[in-house]
C-alpha cells in the first residue's frame, strides 16, 4: 500500500511552519493588547464626554480639537477611547473668551461645536468639565464603494470556490490595505484604517479558543473513541435497526456539541457505513441521518461550531449562556429530527438483515476498537477538566480561550503525543482565515456598510422584537445553505448589535442565538451547506455509495425546515 | 492460469461488477484478486485541513471491510478470491497494480446510472489508455 499523501514542504519547513504561525499570531495579539492607551487627568478644565454614531455605537479614534478665542491653532488634542470616551484639557492659565471643539474621523462628518453662555461660563471655572456627547455623521465616500465591492467580491470568489476561503480572505484584506494606506495618502477618502487600527477588528479570543481546542480534538481523534462508540451502539441495539440509528445520531450530536462535527463525521462515517451493511441496509439511511445529526449537536454549545465562538466572543456569553438558552432548544430540534427520520426510513429500519460472517464481524470488532485506552483515559480527564472550566469559568472571570489553551496544554504535557505531529494537527490556514475575515469586516464596518444594512433592516422590522428574529434565523439559514456561514454571521454580527440595541426586549440577546440557529441549522439544507456534508460525500464515494446534490436536498431540506422552526419556537417561547 | 484483476468498491454497482467477475473467474479458472483504490483528494473540499492519514486509517478499515465482502461472495460462488488494497491516484495505481499482480485480465464496473454517460466515458478512454500501456486486456462489466 502506498504511504499517506505527503505534503511537499522540505521537511525542516514543515517542522517551522506550525511554531512560526504560532509565533504571528502571538504577535499580533500582543500588538493590539499592549498598544499604550491614553491617560486623562482629571485636574483643570475642559470637555469631556463621548463620541457616537448615529446609531449610538461609540465611535473610537476621532480627532477632537480644542481652540479658543477664535485662534487657528488648537490648545488642546485628542484621540476618542475605543468606548468612545475622550477628555479635551484647558490650561489653568488660558485665557478664554469662546471656545470651539471640533471633531474630525473618516468616514463621517466634521463635526464642530460651539458651547453655549451657560457652558462656557463652567469652562472659565476651575477645576470645572463641560460635558457633551459628539454624535457624528457618516459620510459615504469613495472607499464605501472600493471596500464594498472587495467584500462582495470575496463572498462571491469564496462562493464559487475559484480560490480557498484563506486565501480570498488574505486577498482581500491585501487589497484594503492597499487601497487604505496606499490610496488613503494621495486621496484621504480612500483611507479605511491603518494597521494597528486594523488588528483592533482581530477577535483573538476566537483564535485562541480554535487553536486550544484544535489540539484537544487532534489528541482525542487519534484513540479511536468514535468508532468504538458506533460499534457499542451497534451491540447496543442488538438488530433493531431504528434503535440504532437514535443512538447514532445521539452519538453525532453529542460529539459535534463538544468536539467538532467535521472529524467526528470523518471518523465515524467509514464504521456507520459497515453497520449498515452488517445490518443490510442501505448505508444512506444511517449515514446521512448522522450527519444531519451532527450539524444540528454543534448549535447546542459555545464551543460546537465556529459561528458559535464568534458571536459568544462577540457578545461575551459564556458556556452556560449557550447551554441554558440554547442546548433545550437543540434538543428539541434533534427529537424531531429523529422523529422525522424515523418516518423517512421506516421501510429501511425494519428490515431484517442476514447478519455477517464471523471473519466480517471480527473485521468490524477490529475497527471499533479503542487504538489506545491508556491516552483515552489520560484525555478524557484532561478534557472533563476543561469542560469544567468552561461551567465554571465566568465565575472566576477565565475565558473560555485560556481554559481551551489550558486544556491543549495539558494534552501536549501528560498525554505526550509527539509535539511536533500535534502543532502540526492545528488548521493555521482556517486559522489565519479568521484573521483576515476579521479584518476584512473590520472595514466594511469602518466604512458604513454595515451600519447602513443595520439600518434598512431596523427601517424594516422597526421595534418588532419576532418579526426581527424570524427575519434573522430564516435569512441566515438560507444563506448558510448556499455560503460559507462564517463570513455571512461575523458580518451580521454588528447588525445583530444595532438591532439588539433599539428593539424593546432584545437585550436578552435572543437575536444572537437567532443568528446561530440560523446560521448553523443552514447548513444541512444542501450539500454545500456544510463541509461535514462534503466530506462524508467523499467518503461514502469511496465506498460505492454517492450522494448526489439532489439527493441530499430530498432529506436536507426539510431536515433544516423542521430543526429550524423547531429552534425558532423555542426562542420564542424561551425570550418572549 | 492467470489472474483477473477486478477493480471495485461497494455499492450495487459494484456488486454486480463483482458478479461478473467471479462468473468469469468461474469460466476460465483464473485466478480472482480485488483491487480497490481510494485516495484522499475530496479532503480539500472541506476547507479546513484535515488529518489525511487519520482519514487514509479509517478509508483503509472500511476498504478491508467491503473486500473481505467481496471476497466472501465469491466463495460463496465457488471461487477462491483475495485482495489488495492501494491508496493513490486511481490510474496510476490501477496500472502499477495491473503490473505487479502481472494480471491477465482487468475487469473494470460499469458505473452506475446515477454517474452519468460521462464516467461511463471516461472510463472507456482509461481502459482503452490501460490497455494500450499494459497489453493487458481490459473489459467493463457488466456488459
Amino acid at each position: 500500500m502506498n504511504q499517506a499523501l505527503q505534503l511537499k514542504l522540505p521537511l525542516s519547513a514543515r517542522r517551522l511552519t506550525p511554531y512560526l504561525g504560532l509565533v504571528l499570531i502571538m504577535g499580533l495579539w500582543l500588538t493590539v493588547a499592549f498598544r499604550p492607551s491614553e491617560t486623562a487627568t482629571a485636574a483643570g478644565r475642559g470637555v469631556a464626554g463621548r463620541v457616537i454614531d448615529s446609531q449610538g455605537e461609540p465611535v473610537g479614534d476621532a480627532e477632537l480639537r480644542l481652540y479658543v478665542n477664535d485662534e487657528s491653532e488648537a490648545v488642546a488634542e485628542t484621540y476618542s477611547q475605543p468606548d468612545g470616551a475622550y477628555l479635551l484639557v484647558l490650561r489653568e492659565d488660558e485665557t478664554v473668551s469662546s471656545v470651539r471643539v471640533e471633531v474630525e474621523r473618516p468616514h463621517f462628518e466634521t463635526y464642530t461645536w460651539i458651547p453655549g453662555q451657560a457652558e462656557l461660563e463652567i469652562l472659565l471655572e476651575d477645576g470645572s468639565f463641560v460635558t457633551h456627547d459628539v454624535v457624528l455623521k457618516r459620510r459615504i465616500v469613495a472607499s464605501f464603494w472600493i471596500i464594498a465591492a472587495i467584500f462582495l467580491g470575496m463572498l462571491a470568489v469564496i462562493a464559487t470556490e475559484r480560490l480557498h476561503n484563506t486565501l480570498a480572505a488574505l486577498l482581500a484584506m491585501v487589497l484594503i490595505f492597499a487601497i487604505s494606506q496606499l490610496g488613503g495618502s494621495i486621496n484621504p477618502d480612500l483611507f479605511v484604517f491603518t494597521f494597528e487600527q486594523a488588528l483592533e477588528h482581530v477577535d483573538f479570543e476566537v483564535i485562541f479558543l480554535l487553536l486550544g481546542m484544535m489540539i484537544v480534538i487532534g489528541v482525542i481523534e487519534e484513540t479511536g473513541i468514535f468508532q468504538w462508540l458506533a460499534y457499542q451502539a451497534y451491540r447496543l441495539s442488538r438488530g433493531k435497526i431504528w434503535l440504532l440509528q437514535i443512538i447514532l445520531m445521539s452519538i453525532t450530536a453529542t460529539a459535534s456539541a463538544l468536539l467538532d462535527n467535521v472529524t467526528t463525521m470523518l471518523l465515524i462515517t467509514p464504521i456507520i457505513l459497515e453497520l449498515a451493511l452488517a445490518a443490510g441496509i442501505k448505508p444512506l439511511s444511517l449515514v446521512l441521518p448522522a450527519l444531519l445529526a451532527a450539524n444540528v449537536g454543534g448549535l447546542a454549545t459555545l464551543i460546537g461550531t465556529p459561528v458559535n465562538i464568534m458571536i459568544g466572543s462577540f457578545v461575551g456569553l459564556s458556556f452556560n449562556d449557550f447551554v441554558l438558552n440554547l442546548t433545550p432548544g437543540v434538543i428539541a430540534a434533534l427529537v424531531g429530527l429523529m422523529i422525522f427520520v424515523q418516518l423517512r426510513y421506516w421501510k429501511e429500519y425494519h428490515t431484517t438483515g442476514a447478519g455477517l460472517s464471523p471473519a466480517l464481524m471480527k473485521q468490524l470488532e477490529e475497527n471499533g476498537r479503542i487504538r489506545d485506552v491508556i491516552n483515552l483515559r489520560k484525555a478524557g480527564i484532561v478534557f472533563g477538566v476543561v469542560l469544567v472550566l468552561f461551567v465554571l469559568g465566568e465565575q472566576f472571570h477565565l475565558s473560555p480561550a485560556i481554559s481551551a489553551i489550558a486544556g491543549a496544554v495539558a494534552m501536549l504535557l501528560w498525554v505526550s503525543p509527539d509535539i511536533q505531529d500535534m502543532m502540526s494537527v492545528v488548521d493555521w490556514t482556517t486559522l489565519v482565515f479568521f484573521i483576515g475575515l476579521f479584518i476584512v469586516v473590520g472595514a466594511v464596518q469602518e466604512v458604513g456598510l454595515l451600519a447602513l444594512s443595520a439600518d434598512w433592516i431596523g427601517r424594516v422590522v422597526g421595534e418588532n422584537l419576532l418579526a426581527a428574529l424570524l427575519a434573522i434565523v430564516w435569512m441566515a439559514a438560507l444563506v448558510s445553505g448556499m455560503v460559507d456561514n462564517i463570513p455571512f454571521a461575523a458580518a451580521m454580527l454588528p447588525v445583530v448589535k444595532f438591532l439588539t440595541r433599539t428593539i424593546p426586549g432584545a437585550e436578552n440577546h435572543s437575536l444572537y442565538y437567532g443568528l446561530a440557529i440560523g446560521a448553523d441549522l443552514g447548513g444541512n439544507s444542501s450539500l454545500i451547506g456544510s463541509s461535514a456534508n462534503l466530506v462524508v460525500a467523499g467518503i461514502t464515494e469511496r465506498a460505492g455509495y454517492k450522494i448526489t446534490f439532489r439527493k441530499f436536498l430530498h432529506i436536507g431540506l426539510p431536515a433544516t425546515a423542521i430543526t429550524t422552526a423547531i429552534g425558532c419556537l423555542w426562542l420564542i417561547i424561551h425570550f418572549m | 492460469m492467470g489472474q483477473i484483476l477486478c477493480a471495485t468498491r461497494g455499492g450495487e454497482a459494484s456488486i454486480q461488477t463483482q458478479d461478473a467477475a467471479i462468473a468469469k473467474a468461474k469460466e476460465t479458472g483464473d485466478e480472482l484478486v480485488f483491487l480497490y483504490i481510494y485516495d484522499v483528494e475530496f479532503l480539500a473540499l472541506a476547507k479546513y485541513t484535515l488529518r489525511s492519514d487519520v482519514v487514509s486509517e479509517e478509508l483503509d478499515k472500511m476498504a478491508r471491510f467491503l473486500m473481505v465482502m467481496a471476497s466472501e461472495r465469491a466463495e460463496k460462488q465457488g471461487v477462491q478470491a483475495r485482495y489488495v488494497i492501494r491508496q493513490g491516484k486511481f490510474d496510476t495505481e490501477l496500472e502499477s497494480a495491473v503490473k505487479e499482480e502481472q494480471a491477465a485480465l482487468v475487469i473494470l464496473g460499469r458505473p452506475g446510472e446515477e454517474e452519468g454517460r460521462f464516467v461511463l466515458e471516461h472510463l472507456r478512454e482509461l481502459a482503452a489508455k490501460l490497455q494500450e500501456e499494459t497489453g493487458v486486456p481490459v473489459c467493463i462489466l457488466p456488459e
